[in-house]
């Protein structure tokens, strides 16, 4: 349980509970997208912090709109921090092996999603990479496919939910962070 | 559709709104009642942020066969989407974290299951660069984490060549036992629940049972855990598992293990339900590959039936065997 949520409970917004869900969320939310603990850890006590401090000065409009968005922001942070780090590391004398594990598993993740991408139809896949990789909306690639917007819709979210089963993850990721 | 898949669609749906660049006020209330509804709406929708989010997905789209590739966009989308990126900070964000994810390519802590069928062996290459050899029938489930190595056998037999690294131990449980090594190769037989039979061919390992002492094991040794007992065994001379080649050294064990190893390579299940047969001592040394060469030398010195039926064979005490 991050330490935040007990200076949490004398706030009058929502109950515990919701905040108690809200952290466990988040957390694995960022435990999907880093391997490093420490990193998790960071991330999901400085957003929770921000976000109780951002619904003590105004209503927010979601809580979890505005979680996922201060999570993913602070991930971006704590990459660049990383970089800088890995590059002075470089320099020392002493280097181990580089381990492979971490682009491998990298690899396996986009072999997986590869696989479920060629299994899609032509159109679905095209909507997606229009969608996520050359950052079009909704209305421009209705547009210029020449579908509905609900039928772009349609495709990305049929799409995301192919990619989505075809991850392994569940087992793991179930598990609990406290 | 089932419930599973109407929650990832639905979840699906809310991923697409809440990543639009300006976010519909009216649509925040119904997603936080849909995150709060259910702790799985939560689940699934964390999930799949991420993995939209994620860099993986940016690359598998990138390779995605047939589609447009970014420099053959047409012009009119491709200046229109760098003044979307140029003014709208999140997006500009998301660019960097795109960019700076590739270099740091940071998977997810999943646990990756291997399995084979009877009959089937299977070699695999693990994320850390070791080896595992897999001998039919065998589950071996695996996570390779920055700060530990872990794999747990199932069932079946294993080899493992494990890559040496000094900071990161790899620990393979088998029921109730634990191994631990650092650089090394050796063998984990998954024999039943409560009994695992391990060989070290390189290097050395610790092997552990709850709450005994540990049992070093160096090249060349080997030990079998009974029910929470530690028993070293004779030393092995040759320089890979029997199992490799198809064969099964026997001393002293029940038939009921033999036969578990034989139904290893064998499509066919193999019933042997008497309880003093499962336990009858078997000595020798058996080409388990082979189930009816196996099978024919057992009832020979055994004097036990074999029936082969259409679907199953079945082992019975001799003279018990209504069609002999």
């Amino acid at each position: 349980m991050p330490a935040i949520l007990h200076q949490i409970k004398s706030c009058k917004g929502a109950p515990s509970e919701d905040w108690r869900a809200i952290a466990a969320t988040l957390s694995r939310y960022v435990r999907a997208r880093t391997n490093r603990t420490d990193v998790v850890e960071d991330v999901v006590q400085e957003t929770l912090s921000r976000l109780v401090h951002q619904s003590r000065v105004q209503t927010l409009v979601s809580v979890y709109a505005l979680g996922f968005r201060i999570a993913a922001n602070l991930l971006i942070d704590h990459h660049r921090r990383d970089s800088r780090y890995v590059a002075e590391r470089e320099e020392e004398p002493v280097s181990h092996a580089p381990l492979p594990d971490r682009v491998l598993v990298g690899r396996q993740e986009v072999a997986i999603l590869r696989q479920a991408l060629a299994a899609m139809p032509p159109l679905r896949r095209d909507v997606l990479v229009r969608r996520r990789l050359q950052g079009q909306s909704c209305a421009a690639i209705a547009r210029e496919l020449g579908l509905s917007p609900k039928a772009v819709e349609k495709h990305i979210t049929r799409g995301l939910a192919d990619l989505h089963k075809a991850m392994p993850g569940e087992a793991c990721a179930s598990g609990n962070v406290r | 559709m089932n419930r599973e898949s109407q929650i990832a669609e639905e979840a699906a749906a809310w991923i697409d709104r809440i990543n639009q660049p300006v976010f519909d006020a009216a649509a925040g209330p119904a997603f936080d009642a849909w995150m709060a509804a259910s702790a799985r709406h939560r689940e699934v929708f964390a999930d799949l942020q991420a993995l939209w989010q994620s860099e993986a997905l940016v690359e598998a789209l990138n390779h995605a066969e047939g589609a447009p590739v970014a420099g053959l966009a047409p012009l009119a989308s491709g200046a229109r989407s760098a003044r979307t990126w140029r003014t709208l900070p999140q997006f500009a964000a998301a660019a960097c974290a795109m960019l700076l994810a590739i270099v740091l390519i940071l998977p997810a802590l999943s646990t990756t299951t291997y399995r084979t069928l009877a009959g089937k062996s299977r070699s695999v290459v693990l994320a850390d660069g070791s080896r595992v050899d897999m001998s039919g029938d065998t589950e071996l489930r695996v996570q390779i984490l920055p700060w530990k190595r872990n794999a747990e056998l199932v069932r079946g037999e294993v080899y493992f060549d494990v890559r040496h690294e000094s900071a990161r131990a790899f620990r393979v449980e088998s029921g109730s036992t634990t191994v631990r090594v650092l650089g090394t190769a050796f063998n984990v037989d998954r024999q039943g629940p409560t009994r695992t039979a391990v060989a070290v061919y390189r290097g050395a390992v610790e092997v552990g049972v709850a709450d005994q002492a540990d049992l070093v094991l160096r090249k060349g040794d080997g030990a079998r855990v009974v029910d929470g007992h530690v028993t070293a065994q004779p030393r092995i001379a040759v320089s890979a598992p029997d199992w490799k080649s198809g064969w099964f050294e026997a001393s002293d064990i029940p038939l009921g293990v033999l036969i578990g190893k034989v139904q290893r390579y064998s499509a066919r299940p193999i019933l042997l339900q008497d309880a003093a047969l499962q336990a009858l001592p078997i000595s020798g040394r058996f080409h388990v590959s082979d189930t009816d060469r196996v099978l024919k030398a057992v009832e020979t010195a055994y004097h036990v039936d074999v029936a082969y039926g259409p679907k199953t064979i079945a082992i019975r005490p001799a003279g018990n065997a209504q069609d002999r």
